[in-house]
């Protein structure tokens, strides 16, 4: 059976609440991502915030608004231990393209990873990824 | 030498489109889908009539939600969000930004500005907003 763990990604990126949406832009620009968790000094999860969420600011001043006022609240807790089946009926169920994975042995409410829309669509391909990677290849001689 | 006023320029979606997309057949089967995405390592799918014309667009969310069923059974055009979305090289960024929150998707297609055309001409990404906006602000502060 495949479990949440084999699939999410271990390690989540972060911002504080009273973080400028400036800086939640450069890390979704660095980084490449599309979702950043919010979480307070303790660690604990507030929110989350995607690239939709973020592009509403388009064309204003992101100095000017908080972290908190984009997020969007976090209610869904999803154990590493689910099934994928479960928590894949989860995001189809609620509409949502990425969950956040809390670890209950980490403490309460600690991201311990994200799973997002496409870890699911990796799994359901059945591409093992550096596979492809390799067949493409041209052999050097 | 005397200065021009600055006037404010609107930006156009050209300059942050990128030109071409990544394209699958109506009768591809989401199993094809999901592997094309993850070998080419996008969010999204363009799913094109013999024409090659645009009949709509598969997001990681659109496969999610085809969890369950036969996905070597099932069609590209059983699960693509259909194409009703109009914007063209020379839409204002600021459409596009408030159609893809609207719509809830990250990525738009572009279609070439001639009438009656449903040709693909490129696809403009939310990543690279992000980044535009991310960049924006850098300059200005």
């Amino acid at each position: 059976m495949i479990r949440v763990c084999d699939l999410m990604h271990k390690g989540v990126l972060y911002c504080y609440p009273d973080d400028s949406a400036q800086v939640v832009a450069d890390m979704m620009a660095t980084n490449r991502i599309r979702s950043v968790a919010v979480v307070d000094e303790s660690g604990e999860v507030w929110g989350s915030i995607s690239m939709l969420d973020l592009l509403q600011l388009y064309g204003k001043e992101l100095d000017k608004t908080q972290a908190q006022e984009i997020m969007r609240p976090y209610r869904i807790e999803v154990d590493p231990q689910w099934p994928i089946e479960k928590t894949i009926e989860l995001m189809k169920k609620r509409r949502i393209e990425h969950v956040l994975i809390i670890d209950p042995h980490a403490g309460p409410k600690r991201p311990v990873g994200i799973l997002t829309d496409f870890d699911i669509v990796r799994y359901m391909s059945h591409v093992e990824l550096g596979v492809y990677e390799q067949m493409l290849k041209v052999p050097s001689d | 030498m005397g200065h021009f006023p600055r006037c404010h320029v609107e930006e156009r979606v050209m300059r942050l489109m990128k030109r071409g997309a990544i394209t699958v057949g109506e009768e591809a089967t989401v199993r094809e889908v999901a592997q094309v995405m993850v070998v080419n390592r996008i969010g999204y799918c363009v799913v094109v009539n013999e024409k090659h014309e645009v009949v709509g667009i598969i997001s990681p969310r659109s496969i999610l939600r085809a969890f369950g069923v036969d996905l070597d059974g099932t069609k590209a055009k059983d699960i693509l969000l259909p194409y009703t979305i109009t914007i063209t090289p020379s839409s204002p960024l600021s459409e596009a930004v408030a159609l893809m929150v609207e719509k809830r998707v990250d990525h738009l297609v572009v279609i070439a500005d001639r009438p009656g055309s449903r040709a693909v001409y490129g696809i403009l990404h939310g990543e690279d907003l992000v980044r535009a906006m991310a960049r924006n602000q850098e300059t200005k502060a």
